[in-house]
């Protein structure tokens, strides 16, 4: 069937396009325009806002941690929508289900899970499963476990012992790619530390996280995996932390990284209280090194859940935990903090990680390092994404916003000074194309022939949150799947995943290992495209040889 | 087989609030059964989900401090059995947790010990040392005492000796570098589960604690998994409303069928090496749709289905407590023909939907 989006303004940064134009789709693939063919679909989108379909690189949403959320707090989205937030008051709200509705609705297409266990891979990839509509993938997290640590310790990182377990890893998870949360911290926590640093050693391993950091990077970049891993760095959430984002930006020698929800460490310690806008310093780090991408970890006011495999940072929060209640999972690797949340506009520092977050778009040199994320649900739900995009695009949105501000803020914050809005094509970037560069999925974020067929179509709004909380049209693999805001066909998405090649070897050394250390068999948490009764569930991307 | 099927779609589309009780099966199973409650408008339920309601309510109101079951048997120095059920549940307990082999590196350099609360030490593994905390007293009581021990707290008890074991106890405790619980929620009642998380919160602190719940029989841990990442809430779930409501006593599964508020039941009892205790008087007095893996005496209009038993017939999801979540296992019996629980719901719901239709 040939769909025709006829006289949109279709807007593709990936090949500088924006301008009013036809748009073709053929089984599932952007297509040019075929020569002496009707179309056997018009849709008039004229004066309408034509996108690829959007591209979410960090957001939990499956997984055992996610679900332990879940169990902790079923009333998230009763007390959310209480505040007006925008989701519906039910526990099923966060489900596997309705999130894929609600990412479809908002013109999203692909998100990626960020925090896979890889011994719990097989509830996440399950998970996955069953959320209709999007595309996913998963990254999986590795650096506090202590098979890698062993062969730190043991100063095997430069043998391709390494390489092979990380390889052995993302295929046995099926991800599409590394996570490294808190390297070392984690472990240290098991040791009782409560703080962990860049250059400190984890008990009994003698390894730094510079050091873990460091050797993943270049375990991946020998894989040739088409992107990055994604570290979450030391000292997430501390006043002065900005020093430690820098630090490890050094400490990347020009390999790529990619640094996850940036905002969390884009603070200083200087004024009264001790906690100012690192943005200005860590922006100007971040577009000096060309090396390395970052996503923002906006917050927004209001109740949500924080879920973080940094152990050691969510053992410290808890005491701010509202509701007052949280989990410490002490699980094999990193384990999991989940920790009740409530961003107040009122509180000094919640206004001020609210700006910082706005501050590094803001001063973003190269939006395509620069992505968009909340870091759902930790700076705030992915419902809410429209009402961000609003304050980026509208400084008077912005400075209704921040002007409401506690004093003390204001006046430590140079948000207010900044006129920056950003364009829909820039928007673009930062939630269609950068993400698809960075993830290696060159067949999305994109409208050119070839491209996959997912294309978002908004009424273009002054009210950029009315915008982009509904979408007019949604195609999801050439499929109309949403149309006026509501969903019109439940379809369900592909899983992505790599796999680079390993030594086989490793898998007899793994399997040595979780026997003695566990009395468990690798094998018991092994993906198989079983998790799915869809044949066509898992696609490989390739890595470059 | 069509007829039987067909007969169940039409037993289940008349039901007024049918309950799905059992579900002994693997986590495709759970699924299948969820789907289908949410579709009729039914109750999701567990045959083992006494100690599993329990926990998820203390987890609910307070949170919870739980360790991997590789963090415990790796790493703890100091090890409290509370209660009978955990060894009961798994004679080979002990040996697991105080593995004499290598063990990964562990914090601090006490010598591993083991403090047994409310039950006879029994055989315990050899150069551990174990205290035994006993006597007449019940098991809250005792586990009241060791938590006041715990926090240095007041404390009053007649019994010298076992007042000088337990304050002991508190101590090493307090001096361990990671002490864990172990308990079998099912044999606590919920104060009891509150009071061992303080004692648990009081002690991380200043050093490392946490707990370690043994997971329920019949794949109990991983069907409430499925029933929270679907629905955002554990099994004891009606979703008879608009919104699925939780409800650990209105949507047990004998009460509703003894208060007649259910009509029919959809019993599942479909894994290896497992079985499902029935609801009271067999299947009697409300029509019932059963798949098992096993011979059953059911009712003459009740629709019996036979099923293959998830991780013998074919492979299974279900909950590993080794790996401390879902993990895969392999079906033993090779070629086995016989449908999974997940297939038959999946074609009774396909039915039903096709009726809707018509
Ligand atoms: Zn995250």
């Amino acid at each position: 069937m040939l769909v025709k989006l006829e006289g949109g303004r279709i807007i593709d940064p990936a090949h500088n396009r924006d301008a009013v134009g036809d748009l073709y789709l053929q089984d599932g693939r952007i297509v040019e325009k075929p020569e002496g063919r009707e179309p056997d679909e018009v849709h008039d989108v004229s004066g309408k806002i034509v996108m690829a379909g959007a591209i979410d690189v960090h957001s939990h949403i499956a997984g055992s941690n996610v679900t332990l959320g879940r169990q902790l707090m079923p009333e998230l989205p009763l007390l959310a929508a209480a505040e007006g937030q925008p989701i519906l008051p039910s526990p099923a709200a966060w489900g596997s289900y309705a999130t894929g509705l609600r990412y479809a609705q908002m013109g999203y297409t692909t998100v990626i899970e960020p925090a896979m266990i890889p011994t719990h891979a097989i509830q996440a990839q399950t998970e996955l499963a069953s959320i209709p509509i999007i595309d996913v993938a998963g990254l999986v997290v590795l650096g506090n476990d202590d098979y890698t640590l062993n062969l730190l310790r043991k100063g095997d990182a430069k043998s391709d012992e390494l390489k092979d377990y990380v390889a052995w890893t993302l295929a046995h998870s099926k991800a599409i790619g590394l996570k490294v949360i808190n390297a070392g911290g984690s472990e240290a926590f098991k040791f009782n530390a409560r703080t962990f640093d860049l250059d400190e050693q984890v008990p009994a391993y003698g390894v730094t996280s510079r050091g873990i950091v460091e050797a993943m990077q270049k375990a991946v970049a020998d894989l040739r995996v088409p992107h990055p891993p994604h570290v979450h760095i030391n000292n997430l959430g501390i006043a002065g932390n900005v020093d430690t984002a820098v630090a490890t930006l050094k400490a990347t020698q020009g390999l790529p990284i990619h640094m996850a929800h940036i905002q969390f460490y884009g603070y200083g310690k200087e004024g009264d209280k001790g906690f100012s806008s690192g943005a200005p310093r860590l922006m100007e780090a971040i577009n000096k090194h060309k090396n390395a991408t970052v996503d923002v970890g906006q917050v927004l006011f209001g109740q949500t859940i924080t879920i973080s495999g940094d152990i050691l940072r969510q053992f410290d929060g808890r005491r701010a935990a509202n509701p007052k209640k949280w989990i410490i999972n002490q699980g094999d690797g990193n384990g999991t903090g989940l920790v009740p949340y409530k961003y107040k506009k009122k509180s000094f520092v919640n206004a001020l990680q609210w700006a910082i977050g706005l501050e590094i778009f803001l001063l973003a040199g190269d939006l395509w390092r620069v992505l968009f994320s909340t870091d759902h649900p930790n700076g705030a739900l992915f419902t809410r994404y429209p009402e961000i995009f609003h304050l980026l695009m509208d400084k008077n949105e912005r400075s209704r916003w921040f002007d409401s501000l506690p004093e003390a803020t204001r006046q430590v914050s140079t948000l207010g000074s900044i006129s920056r809005e950003l364009t829909l094509s820039e928007l673009a970037i930062i939630t269609r194309a950068a993400p698809a560069k960075l993830l290696g999925l060159t067949d999305r974020g994109h409208l050119a022939p070839g491209a996959i067929a997912d294309v978002a179509v908004y009424t273009n709004r002054r009210d950029k949150t009315k915008m982009f909380s509904a979408a007019d049209l949604v195609f999801k693999s050439g499929k109309l799947v949403v149309r006026k805001g509501d969903v019109v066909d439940v379809t369900w998405g592909r899983c992505y995943h790599v796999d680079p090649g390993f030594d086989s070897q490793i898998k007899r050394r793994v399997k040595a290992f979780y026997d003695t250390y566990y009395g468990a068999d690798p094998s018991w948490f092994g993906v198989t495209e079983a998790v799915s009764d869809r044949p066509d569930r898992f696609a490989t991307i390739r890595c470059a040889s | 087989m069509d007829s039987t099927l067909q007969r169940a779609a039409e037993l289940l589309s008349q039901a007024r609030l049918p309950v799905f009780g059992g579900l002994f099966t693997d986590v495709k199973g759970a699924a299948a059964a969820l789907s289908l409650a949410r579709k009729l408008g039914g109750v999701v339920d567990h045959a083992a989900s006494e100690g599993t309601s329990r926990a998820a309510r203390v987890m609910r109101e307070t949170g919870a401090t739980p360790a991997s079951f590789g963090e415990v048997r790796n790493r703890a120095d100091t090890i409290v059995v509370i209660g009978s059920m955990p060894r009961t549940r798994d004679p080979k307990l002990l040996d697991k947790l105080f593995p004499t082999g290598a063990t990964l590196p562990r914090p601090g350099d006490n010598k591993r010990e083991l403090i047994v609360v409310g039950s006879k030490k029994g055989k315990t593994p050899s150069g551990v040392r174990v205290t035994e905390i006993g006597g007449k007293n019940a098991l809250p009581e005792l586990v009241a005492l060791l938590a006041a021990a715990v926090r240095e707290g007041p404390f009053d008890i007649r019994d010298s000796a076992l007042a000088k074991k337990i304050l002991s106890a508190g101590e090493r405790l307090r001096n361990s570098a990671f002490a864990v619980f172990v308990y079998d929620p099912a044999e606590l009642d919920e104060p009891v589960l509150h009071t061992v998380l303080e004692a648990v919160r009081h002690l991380v602190k200043t050093t490392r604690a946490a707990t370690l719940s043994l997971s329920a029989p019949g794949n109990g841990e991983g069907v409430n998994l499925c029933s929270t990442w679907t629905c955002g809430l554990p099994v004891r779930t009606s979703f008879a409303g608009g919104v699925p409501e939780n409800n650990m006593w209105a949507y047990e599964t004998r009460r509703l069928l003894k208060s007649n508020e259910a009509d029919a039941l959809v019993w599942i009892d479909a894994l290896d090496g497992e079985e499902a205790t029935p609801p009271a008087r067999s299947f009697r007095g409300v029509p019932a749709v059963v798949l098992s893996s096993r011979p059953v005496q059911a009712g003459r209009d009740d629709v019996v289905i036979e099923v293959g038993a998830a991780a013998a017939d074919h492979d299974a999801a279900v909950f590993l407590p080794q790996i401390a979540g879902i993990g895969m296992v392999k079906a033993t019996a090779a070629n086995s023909k016989k449908p999974t629980v997940a297939e038959v719901l999946s074609r009774i719901e396909a039915l039903i939907d096709a009726k809707g239709a018509a």
